[in-house]
């Protein structure tokens, strides 16, 4: 099984892209017609956060191209990455953060998001120069700690009367394992075994996503 | 202590009294939707821009609230989008 993978690596990683943007492509055009209606905040975070996911890994999936000297594109790759995680975790953290007094038009280019990009960009610039992934790796590990901190709050909270909230804080912990897994591989040895693990992890994790949004806004 | 209702809430609730009251009169919808006159008027403001109802005025000069399409819809999809936020924690 593992050799037929190893033979077929570049096709399994076409195919883990294509489910993964399919994925973030069916949860972005769920989540913006639920906030055309609504205009809730919330649900505008978590529609940017997938959408900077399909738009990294369509990205990542240029970058496996040997033929297209688009090597830059490594720095895109990781500020798309970086980015949908800042949303996500902001999608659970902007009501503690925003007072109603001050309503952004455009949940894309406003002060507070700019922060954001500044940070991705900061941490994408550094990696590509020093050849490295690293401190995206511990930017995303910071991040989903705080995630599975507020998920795990979230489900305490009301976990028996919304059921998916389980399933979220799971997701969350199968993400910050998959960023761990990652700077492991990254730091120590990179090694096929880890990074299909990664990716089994991951695509877990976005099949999970998809699972909750279909079942939720199921009529 | 009485809840606070959430924004969507209001939303929801002042739909649901034009809704049920069809070409309901400004006064009516005010008590009926249970907030202060400014707050009324904010919400008021907000959903006849974003499409949500319109105001008709007769030749008597009588003004009434009616829903629009889109104003249906968000009622039709509420119970979706409240279960998202909730079961997201968003």
């Amino acid at each position: 099984m593992f050799e037929w993978m190893v033979e077929n690596k570049e096709l399994l990683k076409f195919f883990y892209t294509f489910v993964i943007a399919l994925v973030c492509a069916i949860i972005v055009v769920k989540t913006d017609r639920l906030f055309n209606l609504s205009s809730h905040k919330g649900i505008r975070y978590l529609r940017n956060a997938f959408l900077f996911y399909g738009v990294g890994f369509v990205i990542r999936s240029l970058l496996e191209i040997p033929a297209l000297p688009f090597k830059f594109l490594n720095i895109f790759f990781e500020f798309f990455l970086i980015m949908a995680g800042f949303f996500l975790l902001y999608s659970l953290l902007w009501k503690r953060l925003e007072t109603s007094s001050k309503n952004y038009n455009s949940s894309l280019f406003n002060p507070r998001i700019f922060l954001f990009y500044s940070m991705a960009l900061i941490i994408a610039l550094i990696d590509n120069l020093l050849g490295t992934y690293i401190f995206m790796f511990f930017s995303q590990i910071a991040l989903f700690i705080l995630a599975s901190i507020i998920s795990f709050k979230n489900y305490k909270n009301n976990g028996k009367k919304h059921k998916f909230l389980k399933f979220y804080f799971a997701a969350m912990l199968l993400s910050l394992g998959a960023w761990s897994l990652n700077a492991f591989a990254a730091l120590y040895l990179w090694r096929l075994r880890f990074v299909t693990g990664v990716y089994m992890i991951n695509t877990a994790i976005f099949l999970l996503f998809l699972y909750g949004v279909m079942k939720v806004t199921k009529k | 202590m009485v809840r606070k209702r959430e924004r969507l809430e209001v939303i929801k609730d002042v739909l649901e009294s034009i809704r049920s009251n069809r070409n309901i009169k400004p006064t009516r919808l005010l008590y009926a939707s249970n907030l202060s006159p400014q707050m009324f008027k904010e919400y008021i403001n907000e959903l006849i821009t974003k499409d949500f109802i319109k105001l008709e005025i007769d030749a008597k000069e009588k003004k009434t609230f009616s829903l629009t399409k889109k104003g249906q819809d968000f009622l039709q999809e509420y119970r979706v989008i409240e279960n998202l936020i909730e079961n997201f924690g968003l």
